[in-house]
């Protein structure tokens, strides 16, 4: 007996009546790929993680649902109170949820940004590739080297458009930025030095109590072993936790390595050596470092890049009327080359560029780099389409294990020596231990 | 990894048996004296350097993170982690098996809950095939069963292998599926237990915002 052919509602509309009821005019290849939203097809969509970053993300995609690009669907939080917040603003039609698997079973949904800390972003990464859901999801893409992976296997293996939130590289500074480099403007570079202010000490310590009954303490926690609350735990500055946040070179370190890793054409790429030396909170329960410094030698071609707090911060630059102005002039890199240097402050959301830059002009002939049309648009373009987005799963991976392998150099105290193709540390059993860690059941990879 | 929190149980930790015969010296002395102090920084300078101190410490640092002053503790505990990792660099396996050698002890039964958890994750960084069968004993203890499995999956080789599958063919029900993660994890099948990762389970109380929700606060704001 012939069994009756079950169609995703994707499927159906780019081969049947959906892609009829087109405009035909409209030129071949832009209508879905296979299974694959067109190029004129809304994208509905869910936020998991409504707080801090996934408010943003939520105001920001109403943006693109007015504009008839996207329909929001859902939204969720482990905190009810965020959550409550979260459906006020997402407005008529949304459906709150607790739980994020909810979503990932509903047929409707096409794609979901996360937004929760980052000790989840591997796990429902790979559990929305899985279910078939495009994904954005924060930086930095991962805690562990194995999250990593997992993450880079599930997306190609389910054919899924991951965009991660390193949106420096959407920047238009910084598309003039890696213009710049790219074409020789300081000649080879051959060193880059980040420089960021430390990160904060956790000065009002309190003890362990009990989680507010608006938070599920069990459900934040998810993948991480099981621990009594603190309420300087969460929200915000679980990112001074070493297990879950990672300190600043997890956090800023993955805006501004991820603008070194682009412009240097390094994406890909990893360094052979590690070495981090660090001061430690003297209180509190924040354990990620206040000063850091992290050397990265990378071989063929040849160059270094550091990682400094404080490093030695440059002074913004004046900037005159109708000139974008710095507002984050605490971080950013110094990029040394052959011919001279060049700098750029921030590195995230604003991304500026030193006026030499800006200034320069292409002469006939110059190499031409891709210019994001905007990180979410470069997103929907990549779900669309199938395209590579600008921070691919693959190179926000490369990054976060730059920062991972920082941190992990500091906590054991020693130099690793990295063998990025087999993903290893060289002679160093304990570290390599430490690429990954055990999941709690059953949020689990 | 992160250096969590150990809580502050009412119980101290007891002296092990392991630290008689381990060499206590005025190193430890020294520094369990630095941990106690009440300078912020003395703390800080002596957790960082205990890795020098090495196994002779793990027992009295043990003891010290049941201290009721919240920033004694923590300090201990960082110390605690800091010989744990010294003493796993390559080429220390003398170190490395003299600090297992004083941690087993801290997973009996008269120690407090929140130290026998922090050593099972101490455990599952540097051990090996010595500490299974402590550690598998633990998956009978309903408080600490999900750290030992999660120990025990990290422990490379055969003997943390066959721990997790006896204790999957004993387990409770409620723990079954857990042990099943990890030989999965380890790259096992495990038939007639299916994954629960995509289950969801949790509800939410928060309902889908209505416009008459903008009415009523319309009219609550007159």
């Amino acid at each position: 007996m012939k069994q009756p052919i079950q169609l995703s509602r994707r499927a159906f509309l780019a081969t049947t009546g959906g892609a009829m009821s087109v405009p035909y005019l409209i030129p071949r290849g832009v209508l879905a790929a296979q299974d694959r939203p067109g190029a004129n097809e809304r994208l509905t969509m869910a936020v998991i993680g409504v707080g801090g970053m996934g408010g943003h993300h939520l105001r920001d995609l109403k943006r693109f649902q007015r504009s008839g690009e996207v329909h929001i669907a859902a939204v969720c939080d482990a905190d009810e109170t965020r959550l409550a917040k979260a459906v006020e603003t997402a407005g008529a039609g949304v459906q709150p949820y607790r739980d994020y698997r909810y979503i990932l079973e509903r047929d409707d949904i096409d794609a979901v940004v996360i937004a929760t800390p980052d000790h989840w972003h591997a796990v429902q990464t790979v559990h929305a590739c899985q279910c078939g859901k495009h994904v954005y999801v924060e930086k930095p893409a991962c805690c562990t080297i194995e999250e990593g992976q997992a993450m880079i296997a599930a997306a190609e293996s389910n054919k899924m458009s991951v965009q991660v939130g390193s949106q420096g590289r959407s920047q238009h500074e910084a598309y003039l930025a890696h213009r710049y480099l790219a074409n020789g403007a300081i000649g080879n570079v051959h060193t880059v030095t980040c420089f960021h202010y430390p990160s904060p000490m956790d000065d009002n310590p309190v003890p362990d109590g009990e989680p507010p009954a608006e938070l599920d303490w069990d459900l934040w926690l998810g993948p991480l072993r099981w621990r009594p609350y603190n309420a300087r735990y969460c929200h915000g500055v679980f990112r001074w936790l070493m297990e879950s946040g990672g300190g600043q070179i997890r956090d800023r370190g993955a805006h501004v390595m991820s603008c070194a890793m682009h412009w240097m054409n390094a994406d890909g790429t990893a360094p052979v050596t590690v070495e981090t030396t660090g001061t430690s909170p003297t209180k509190g329960l924040w354990d990620s470092c206040i000063n850091m410094n992290v050397t990265y030698t990378f071989k063929n071609p040849d160059w270094t890049l550091t990682w400094n707090q404080p490093g030695e911060p440059v002074p913004k630059e004046e900037r005159t009327e109708g000139e974008a102005k710095i507002s984050r002039p605490g971080y950013g890199a110094v990029y040394h080359g052959d011919n001279g240097t060049f700098v750029h402050w921030g590195g995230d959301g604003g991304t500026w560029a030193e006026r030499k830059c800006r200034e320069w002009t292409p002469p006939p002939g110059a190499i031409e780099v891709y210019e994001s049309p905007g990180h979410k648009e470069d997103w929907f373009n990549g779900i669309k389409t199938g395209a590579k987005t600008i921070m691919n799963i693959e190179a926000a991976v490369g990054v976060a294990d730059l920062c991972n392998l920082g941190n992990l150099s500091y906590i054991l105290g020693r130099k690793l020596n990295w063998d990025g193709a087999q993903r290893q540390v060289i002679g160093d059993e304990a570290a390599n231990r430490m690429l990954g860690r055990p999941q709690r059941h059953p949020y689990h990879l | 990894m992160s250096v969590t929190e150990f809580g502050r149980p009412a119980v101290a930790v007891a002296a092990t048996g392991a630290t008689a015969g381990a060499a206590y010296n005025t190193a430890v002395d020294e520094l369990i004296s630095k941990i106690k102090d009440e300078s912020d920084t003395v703390r800080t300078d002596a957790w960082r350097s205990a890795g020098d101190v090495g196994a002779a410490a793990v027992a009295p640092l043990a003891a010290l993170t049941a201290n009721d002053a919240i920033e004694v503790a923590r300090a201990a505990k960082r110390a605690l982690w800091q010989v744990v990792r010294q003493a796993g660099r390559p080429a220390a396996d003398a170190e490395r098996n003299a600090v297992i050698a004083e941690l087993i002890p801290l997973l009996a039964d008269g120690q407090p809950m929140p130290v026998r958890r922090e050593v099972l994750w101490m455990l599952s960084e540097i051990a090996g095939g010595e500490s299974v069968e402590p550690i598998a004993s633990m998956l009978s203890n309903n408080q600490l069963r999900e750290d030992a499995r999660m120990a025990l999956e990290r422990i490379p080789g055969e003997a943390s292998l066959d721990a997790l599958e006896a204790a999957l063919e004993a387990a409770p029900d409620d723990f079954k599926l857990n042990l099943a993660q990890s030989l999965r994890q380890r790259g096992l099948e495990v038939p007639g237990l299916p994954c629960a990762k995509l289950t969801p389970a949790k509800q939410t109380e928060v309902t889908p915002w209505t416009p008459a929700d903008a009415e009523s606060e319309t009219a609550a704001k007159g």
